[in-house]
């Protein structure tokens, strides 16, 4: 049955942990430029999971909290609905997996993610797209991925997502300081990541207008038309971006503006 | 182990171009998959020390929390394998993490110890580097760049240079520092002999019944940054009992932009006033806001009373990076005004060590006499015992009882008895307590060499013996109240012990900071 992994924002404590297991388990590369914490944390082709820090106000004061971000792994998955190569696939056990060497680069999963989560690795010659899999071959053995299992603070709770999502209920049910919403239940159809929180989803960067009608279901519609739109945006798409990048560095180095 | 950090390839525009023509969309696709029809990511753990590939290593505990404004205390994520020795230290040792509920509140609850630092076995952890802003005041020719050196420094500082652990190199110590373009290096020593006697003072004065009702006994002492930070935390009902005293840094801060100031005639403006610590709370502590007195002083609020702090470590290694050889330095002296102590003043440096030189004193101020012999040698209060407790007889007192702790969990021990004596209305039991954050006391602080992992009893007790060494054999006083240039500071500028200028420089105030966090029931 599909996994689901509960976050209890209240709990975390901004240790970032689940940044470094992610990277220590994927071998991904640490870069200064993309920080995994803090105010400026994104996910990036390096970064599947970062934890973003808000400064949020709270009955008299302030507060903060740490919102860890990767993909959702949505139950019905518009990336793998855009995606015609059947680079990205929702398994039965929950998490949405990327399978590389199928992968063209249309870069149609990233249009269609609503959550803004794959990312292209812009750096790299020959570049892929890039997401959090959930850590696929662990769960596939029955564990729960190296982030969660890595949290000192016992934020996560890593199940079977209908129970998880049963237990999210009854915790906030249980505790008024908790908003009376697991995020994720809903949204996008549902995703196998949920959250709850002591403070209003929108204050803590949740896009919180995502419709909970699957966006797979819109992306069908112009699937048809990708194959040759694909190819000949990815090439130069790919080409500016080196393009541009080299001609910055140069006018860097050299202090000014050269035309090439 | 690799390098993990991205460097991204740049492709030139005519590379990119003769790359598309030359590869097939096919070649690109096999080319970037490597041929292998896996999902991406989850190959394994990464380093792979013990690891069978795609093990999940049971080491693994993840780590405690870090500001990233931590004044004290980075890490670097590149070196962190996650193996929970920073939660070891924080939450058994110093019983800091874990010791609030969540949610947080607008902090990150840390006391700025730096034992953390000691424990990480990759170095992931260390203090924050300020070594640059020390290099830059050393090179600008408008600044007179003053500098302090922590009692303990001088018996640990040398193992960064390959000496046994405990060694003493207190005058190469001052060579270096006078070899790196420092104006004048002055002693805490001094100052910590000048808290005896603020700090002595005021204890004969909450003993005598002069500060009832404001002032309780037993009085703490508030030489350990990371201790007053934690009462501040975890137990602010007790901050009464805080001396109000500044620690020796401080007070030798506040001094240095006023008393030196005034006899050298230097405008404490153009002064910048260094600290070597063997503490990264040190660091934290002379950045608290209310550390500017002397700028109040002289009226320009913008000075810091100390500028920058260095840690043991990053002293050894300034001078490493200026090529000096600290074994070969012949020995030199610290300076005068500020460069005298005695026994009392070094043993600040050892767990016991702040008692015994208040007892010594106090007994002087209270009877007007030397301590006899045995009150030289206070066995009791000595040693790496967790709390330690000793009772004395005074002359015209009776019976005055101490305790010592060291480590913050010991702390809990002492701090928790007290709360629960005085909710049910018993008389104190102690009249002088001495707290310090960090195991064996300021020789094992953050800031000093990293020795074994984690750091061992037996570097802790080599610097321990070097301290009393240095009290019983080397240094010719051994009471805090025969420094002649603490007499003479008196003397010129502050008058009297408590004097008006005495509370305005060298004494403090505390905050409750129990609003910046829930603190757990119980521990
Ligand atoms: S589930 Fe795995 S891949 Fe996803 S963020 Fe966690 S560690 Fe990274
Ligand atoms: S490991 Fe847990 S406590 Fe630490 S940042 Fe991640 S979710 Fe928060
Ligand atoms: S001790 Fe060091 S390496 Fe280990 S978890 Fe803490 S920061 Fe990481
Ligand atoms: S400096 Fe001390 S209190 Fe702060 S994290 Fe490290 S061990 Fe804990």
């Amino acid at each position: 049955m599909a996994k689901g992994v509960l976050v209890d924002i209240t709990k975390c404590v901004g240790c970032g942990s689940c940044t470094v297991a992610c990277k220590l388990w994927n071998d991904m590369k640490f870069s200064e430029k993309e920080p995994t914490m803090g105010p400026e944390a994104k996910l990036s082709a390096n970064n599947w999971t970062v934890v973003r820090f808000n400064e949020v106000k709270k009955e008299n004061g302030k507060v903060w909290r740490f919102v860890k971000t990767q993909c959702l792994h949505c139950q019905d998955a518009a990336c793998a609905s855009a995606c015609f190569a059947k680079a990205l696939q929702k398994t039965k056990d929950g998490p949405v997996i990327y399978y590389p060497h199928l992968c063209v680069g249309c870069r149609y999963c990233m249009i269609a993610c609503p959550f803004n989560v794959p990312k292209y690795e812009w750096d790299k010659t020959f570049p892929l797209v890039s997401k959090c899999q959930m850590c696929s071959t662990k769960v596939a053995k029955g564990e729960a991925p190296a982030c969660v299992s890595v949290c000192p603070a016992g934020v996560f709770k890593y199940g079977e997502r209908d129970e998880i999502l049963k237990e999210a209920k009854a915790t906030i049910a249980r505790d008024s300081k908790y908003v009376q919403e697991v995020y994720g239940e809903k949204q996008a159809g549902g995703t196998s990541w949920l959250y709850i929180s002591d403070v209003p989803f929108e204050q803590l960067g949740f896009n919180t207008k995502i419709s909970s009608v699957p966006v797979s279901t819109y992306s069908h519609n112009f699937l048809k038309y990708t194959p040759v739109v694909a190819v000949s945006w990815g090439i130069i798409l790919t080409g500016l971006y080196h393009y541009t990048k080299r001609r910055n560095e140069i006018s860097k180095d050299s202090g000014k503006n050269v035309k090439l | 182990m690799e390098n993990r950090t991205a460097k991204p390839k740049t492709v030139s525009r005519r590379g990119f171009l003769k790359m598309l023509g030359g590869v097939s969309l096919t070649g690109v696709a096999a080319s970037i998959a490597g041929c292998s029809q896996d999902p991406a990511g989850g190959k394994g753990w990464l380093p792979q020390q013990y690891q069978v590939a795609s093990s999940w290593p049971v080491q693994v505990k993840g780590r405690i929390p870090i500001d990233p404004n931590n004044p004290s205390i980075v890490r670097d994520d590149k070196k962190c394998i996650l193996c929970g020795q920073c939660i070891e230290a924080c939450e058994r040792v110093q019983t800091v993490y874990g010791y609030y509920e969540t949610p947080i509140k607008d902090d990150i609850t840390c006391v700025n110890c730096g034992q953390c630092t000691l424990w990480c076995p990759t170095a992931a952890i260390t203090e924050r580097d300020e070594i640059d802003k020390v290099v830059r005041a050393l090179e600008d020719k408008n600044l007179h760049v003053v500098v302090q050196t922590a009692p303990a420094t001088r018996v640990a500082l040398g193992e960064e240079f390959g000496l046994p652990p405990g060694s003493i190199v207190e005058g190469k110590q001052v060579a270096a520092l006078k070899k790196l373009g420092f104006d004048a290096v002055f002693d805490t020593n001094f100052t910590a002999d000048l808290t005896i006697m603020e700090e002595g003072t005021e204890l004969v004065r909450r003993v005598a019944g002069d500060l009832k009702g404001v002032k309780p006994l037993p009085q703490f002492t508030s030489c350990s940054p990371g201790w007053v930070k934690f009462c501040e935390y975890f137990y602010p009902d007790l901050l009464e009992h805080m001396s109000s005293c500044k620690s020796p840094q401080q007070m030798l801060g506040a001094l240095v932009k006023t008393y030196y100031a005034k006899e050298k005639g230097i405008d404490p403006e153009k002064i910048f006033s260094v600290s070597i610590m063997p503490c990264t709370a040190k660091k934290y502590e002379c950045n608290r806001p209310e550390m500017n007195d002397a700028g109040k002083h002289v009226g320009k609020e913008k000075l810091r009373d100390v500028d920058v702090v260095l840690t043991t470590r990053e002293l050894a290694r300034l001078i490493k990076m200026k090529g000096i050889d600290l074994t070969k330095l012949e020995d030199a002296q610290y300076d005068p005004l500020m460069g005298e102590s005695t026994g009392a003043a070094v043993i600040f440096g050892a767990t016991g060590g702040v008692m015994e030189a208040a007892v010594r004193s106090a007994y002087f101020l209270i009877t007007k006499q030397n301590p006899p012999e045995a009150l030289l040698n206070l066995t009791p209060v000595r040693g790496l015992q967790g709390v330690k407790e000793a009772s004395l007889e005074i002359p015209g007192v009776g019976q005055v009882n101490v305790a010592i702790s060291h480590g913050l969990s010991n702390a809990r021990k002492l701090l928790d008895q007290l709360r629960e004596d005085k909710k049910q209305g018993k008389p104190p039991r102690y009249h002088f307590i001495e707290f310090m954050s960090c195991p064996g006391g300021c020789i094992s602080g953050g800031g000093q060499p990293r020795t074994s992992l984690p750091p061992s009893d037996q570097v802790r007790q080599a610097r321990l013996n070097s301290i009393y060494q240095i009290d019983a054999k080397i240094y010719k006083k051994r009471l805090s109240h025969e420094n002649q240039e603490v007499a003479m500071l008196y003397q010129k500028f502050l008058e009297k012990p408590n004097s008006h200028l005495a509370e305005e420089l060298l004494h403090t105030e505390y905050v409750d900071r129990s609003k910046t966090l829930t603190a757990k029931k119980n521990g």
